[in-house]
């Protein structure tokens, strides 16, 4: 028994909301492109460069369809049911059937979603075990968090001791696959690089595997994603994956130890300086404080100065080959600069900053042996110490 | 007022007097206590419920100033308004906030207050328990909070993974205020849980069997059982890492044989069912308000049980989906990941069965119905881009973003607080007696549903456009300048929404004073026994039990059916509804122990907590004779709450009315002051018989419900 006369207001507002959930569909269409642009946004999980991430983007599209869908549909549902029910100025007094529910759309509207959701865990299944292929000519490296920068380990001969230690930027060959050993030296950090994968853990104590390829030549951004203290927010890392001839030529420049300065020279004066003042904490392959004589082969020391690192983590970045790397400081600051005439040259400012106060430009507790202190250098320490970090290629 | 008083002997049947403090030791505060003291001893599930209120919004505004903080830090790229440790504490303490001193205590306050009603029984099963809950959990509050002023707060997260919630990495002792705060607050949540799970089992008025329960009350007791068997795991998971930090255990210390994982299963399994816990009550409130609304009842009500009750059992199976990119191996993640999906069937039917229960209904968009139906679509869109990281591959991408950040809020907040905002408006008139504005209820519902879509909707892209989690700030070259000034801008606007919420409190408190309009008990024409009494509730709550032939009861006792099946009026709600002014009905007495009790739990954790010195060893003087004197008062309030008189005497040597006839109404009139006048500000006043010996007056009907047990 129908009392509110509706027949002619209905159709037009039907439309209007019909036209509403169409326009949302669109606009989230349109959002889904461009979220997929990463111009300026080097971080962006949705611009896959690599076949782990772009199997589980694909997967993605699914899922944000269907939810989509359901969006509209339900969000859509109640605006109808809100506009087309509302108390009416004009209504005559009755109050409406008191209806208590109806067992079949209980059991239908159970079903449904159960259904959709099991053809959406097909394939959930499939890509968690896909994810977990590894290639047989797959390289190794070992990737190793720690507060608040990441080391990376090869050991291209898989003779147990790793042949090239550096920090901060993973040097990659494109095409191939990469399996990651992820691991902590104190907390638990995660490894992220969206253009390339999801993420893991690196949990101390274990050893998490992982995977990452890049489809091509080229810079991939990351980051750590698991709290982990202070500096969490500059903890950062970068995939560069290098075409095969490059990648060779790299695995032969990083196998060389560091060059000694020439005597005389203001880098030879930051050789010194490095040696009484940084030496403790940072390695540069052939030289070793511990060791008698000092200098040593050019093959990096993997458990450098045998755990009398001053650290509560143990390590800090292996600098042999620094300035082969685009940023320092857990990726944080740019190691090359603009000079006046646009050539790109070693930014000594940001490297005189960071000896100067490294505590004030990110945040660590050196007191509490996390993270690297403030060495009350002077000036011409500084500038000593810069001309030789520059000549660390 | 001295603990130990000398009184008149009480009268015993036999005639013979009895010593009133038997065993020599303390007895009941007098009835005779009026004003702010009477609540720190009252047992009354509905002060209670008040305090839970108060206490709750007090920090409502504490964590939304943190989240201000948070929001004003995070506007712009490289700022520096907060240094990296500040701000670690700040969103760490907005977190344990929202959660445990918001969001948790907010429900307890609706579910304290309306449970006892919505059964038709006249307090709860435990009622100095109860009271013990709510004291408890203040002093949880306060001792968590006082953090900020001795030394800093916690910084390790709300879920204070070790180990950098270890001593070695969080050396100083905001975690150990985490620790010891969230212990206190689990017992008082745990304690409570029990007792409303007794008072539903066994205090429903004659006739209420289970499935005649309203939707908010079997809701509310789903919570409970969560409560029950989720607060265990996390109480074992703080005692560990409680060891870890003040004692030298090493159960989280993988270098001496132990594991950081163990901290993340013990926590989630605790920490999923604590969702479950959040959202609940705001379920069963707007399972409520919408069916009052639409003028119908709500649409399949043993669905919308029967999910409740799935969703609690479920959310016990898929806690590690908190966990896919820790390592845990396929096989684990998938199981997860197929659980965590398939919860989304008994939430989805429930949604659907709100949408329906709207269906060819006449709804009328008052501030309590225009907050339910935001709190279903706000919800909504919470739980859909919940299915999306349910899926374990994309949650690799997904997990420890502000992806999750925006989903979590849009249930907790778009569906938890929205809730609880909609319960206000609509239960305000039964528990003070006046009505909050209903224009500047919907103006405070319009800035909060813009701030959070803003909020809360840009979090999900910055999230899939890589920004990650608890990130003191972030660069320029990464992208995420816009959508967090966004962000940030919607944040202020939700500030603003809660400025007006308290604005509105006040200017309608003053309209009632200035006008003081009688509502009676049922202005919105609603179905559940709390409109059937007086508002605001007389302490009694019910001047007779309810018989109960139906769900919805009071609704069918107003309304009957047509052949149409539409409701049509058959009694007006003034012949329906219960009468103020009855007397002679026993009440539970107050008393000193709970408040007392629950004084005892900080003083003993400062103790422990400052003991010792750090890394010198040198022991602490004041801070042991703290420790030692919370033991003392725990101790002599446990012996204090045994042993005290199980009534107050005071009550029946003054107000012993063996001679007046509670059928007579002069007589009433005589001796009760009426309830109804008493708006909103619930004093006892002096000379109110509340309690008197059971035998006399109408009330002394053998039923169990009554009584209340365990006093």
């Amino acid at each position: 028994m129908s009392v509110t006369p509706r027949s002619r207001t209905r159709p037009a507002v039907t439309r209007i909301i019909a036209g509403l959930m169409l326009a949302a569909l669109l606009a989230a269409g349109a959002g889904c492109a461009a979220i997929r642009d990463d111009e300026g946004r080097p971080l962006n999980s949705l611009s896959p460069k690599g076949p782990s991430a772009q199997e589980i983007d694909d997967y993605i599209v699914q899922v944000f369809g269907v939810a989509g869908i359901i969006f509209v549909l339900v969000e859509g549902g109640i605006l109808f049911m809100a506009w087309r029910f509302r108390h009416r100025k004009d209504d005559d007094g009755t109050m409406p059937v008191q209806t208590h529910g109806n067992f079949g759309l209980e059991i239908g509207w159970t079903i449904a979603p159960a259904v959709i959701l099991a053809v959406l865990a097909v394939g959930s299944v499939r890509t968690i075990w896909d994810l977990e292929e590894r290639d047989a000519d797959a390289l190794t490296v070992e990737v190793i968090g720690q507060q608040w920068w990441w080391e990376f380990r090869y050991d291209l001969d898989e003779d147990g001791t790793p042949d090239i230690i550096t920090a901060n930027q993973m040097v990659v060959p494109a095409g191939r696959m990469i399996d990651l050993d992820l691991k902590s030296n104190d907390v638990i950090h995660s490894f992220w690089i969206p253009e390339l994968n999801g993420k893991k853990d690196a949990v101390p104590g274990r050893t998490n595997n992982w995977r990452l390829e890049a489809d091509e030549p080229g810079l991939y951004q990351g980051t750590c994603t698991e709290f982990c203290g202070l500096s969490h927010a500059y903890m950062r890392a970068e995939v560069k994956a290098l075409s095969p001839a490059d990648w060779e030529q790299w695995l032969e420049d990083q196998q060389e130890p560091a060059e000694v300065p020439a005597a005389g020279t203001l880098a030879a004066e930051g050789y010194a300086e490095f040696q009484t003042l940084c030496a403790s904490c940072h390695q540069v392959n052939g030289f070793d404080p511990d060791a008698d004589p000092q200098e040593t082969d050019g093959v990096p020391s993997p458990d450098y100065r045998a755990g009398n690192v001053p650290l509560a983590a143990g390590n800090a970045p292996n600098l042999t080959h620094l300035m082969s790397r685009n940023r320092f400081a857990g990726n944080l600051f740019p190691l090359y600069a603009e000079n006046g005439e646009g050539e790109l040259v070693p930014n000594e400012s940001d490297l005189g900053d960071w000896l100067r106060n490294p505590v004030q430009k990110k945040p660590m507790a050196p007191d509490q042996r996390r993270g690297m202190p403030n060495l009350n250098l002077t000036q011409e320490q500084i500038d000593a110490l810069v001309a030789y970090l520059v000549t660390l290629q | 007022m001295a603990l130990i008083e000398a009184r008149t002997p009480l009268a015993i049947g036999t005639g013979e007097p009895a010593r009133s403090n038997p065993s020599g030791v303390f007895a009941r505060p007098t009835t005779a206590q009026t004003g702010w003291k009477s609540w720190l001893t009252s047992v009354d599930h509905k002060k209670v419920g008040i305090m839970y209120g108060i206490g709750a919004l007090f920090f409502f505004f504490v964590g939304g100033f943190e989240a201000l903080l948070i929001r004003a830090q995070l506007a712009q790229p490289g700022s520096r308004l907060l240094s990296a440790d500040v701000y670690n504490q700040v969103y760490t303490m907005h977190g344990v906030t929202m959660v445990f001193f918001f969001v948790m205590p907010m429900a307890a306050a609706f579910i304290n207050y309306l449970l006892p009603l919505q059964i038709g029984a006249r307090d709860v099963a435990f009622p100095r328990l109860n009271a013990f809950s709510f004291w408890c959990w203040l002093g949880a509050a306060i001792f968590f909070n006082s953090s900020w002023f001795l030394g800093g707060g916690a910084d390790g997260g709300w879920f204070a993974y070790p180990p950098n919630t270890s001593v070695t990495y969080s050396p100083g002792h905001g975690m150990d205020f985490y620790v010891f705060g969230l212990a206190i607050a689990g017992i008082s949540s745990l304690v409570s849980s029990i007792n409303l799970i007794v008072t539903v089992i066994n205090l429903r008025a004659p006739g209420m069997t289970w499935f005649k329960v309203p939707v908010f009350t079997w809701m509310a007791l789903v919570t409970q059982f969560l409560l029950a068997f989720s607060l265990p795991v996390i109480t074992v998971a703080l005692f560990l890492l409680g060891f870890d930090r003040n004692f030298g255990s090493q159960f989280f210390d993988a270098a001496h044989g132990g594991d950081p994982l163990l901290w993340q299963h013990l926590f989630w399994i605790f920490g999923h069912p604590e969702v479950y816990i959040i959202i609940l009550p705001s379920f069963g409130i707007i399972s409520e308000i919408i069916p009052v609304f639409s003028r119908k009842p709500i649409f399949g009500y043993p669905f919308m049980v029967f999910s409740g009750i799935a969703i609690a059992f479920m959310g016990f199976g898929v806690w590690a989906h908190h966990m896919f990119a820790s390592g845990m191996g396929p096989m684990s993640v998938m199981a997860f990941s197929l659980a965590t999906m398939f919860i989304a069937v008994p939430t989805g039917v429930k949604v659907l069965n709100w949408v329906a229960t709207l269906y060819g209904g006449k709804l009328s968009f008052k501030a309590p119905m225009v907050w339910a139906v935001g709190t279903v679509a706000m919800f909504t869109i919470g739980g859909l881009s919940g299915i999306t990281h349910s899926i374990a591959p994309v949650d690799y991408q997904h997990t420890d973003t502000y992806h999750i950040v925006g989903h979590f809020h849009y249930v907790i907040f778009g569906g938890g607080v929205l809730g609880l905002f909609a319960g206000a408006y609509f239960w305000w008139p039964k528990v003070f007696g006046w009505m909050l504005g209903d224009r500047m209820g919907k103006v405070h519902f319009a800035f909060t549903l813009i701030g959070l879509n803003m909020t809360f909707g840009a979090m999900h892209i910055l999230g899939l456009q890589g920004m990650a989690r608890r990130y003191f700030t972030y660069s320029d070259y990464q992208g995420f300048g816009f959508w967090n000034l966004i962000a940030s801008i919607g944040a202020f606007a939700m500030g603003f929404g809660a400025l007006l919420f308290a604005a509105n409190v006040w200017l309608s408190y003053r309209k009632h004073k200035a006008n003081p309009v009688e509502l009676g008990p049922d202005p919105w024409d609603a179905r559940s026994l709390e409109w059937m009494v007086p508002s605001p509730t007389p302490e009694y709550n019910f001047s007779e039990i309810p018989e109960i032939a139906e769900l919805d009861e009071f609704w069918h006792r107003k309304y009957g059916h047509d052949e149409d099946h539409r409701a049509v009026r058959i009694a007006a709600t003034e012949d329906v509804a219960q009468k103020p002014g009855a007397t002679g009905i026993h009440l539970p007495s107050p008393s000193y122990w709970p408040i007392v009790l629950a004084a005892g739990l900080p003083l003993l954790a400062y103790g422990v907590m400052f003991h010792k010195e750090r890394y010198s060893g040198e022991y602490t003087a004041w801070a042991i004779g703290v420790g030692l004197l919370g033991v003392i008062v725990i101790v002599a309030a446990i012996f204090g709450w045994v042993m005290e008189p199980s009534t107050d005497p005071e009550a029946d040597g003054g107000h012993h009315d063996h001679d007046h006839d509670p059928a007579d109404p002069s007589a009433a009139a005589l001796e009760a002051p009426a309830e109804a006048e008493e708006s909103g500000t619930a004093e006892l006043a002096e000379g109110e018989p509340v309690a008197a010996l059971a035998g006399s007056g109408a009330q002394a009907s053998a039923t169990s419900n009554e009584e209340t047990t365990g006093e």
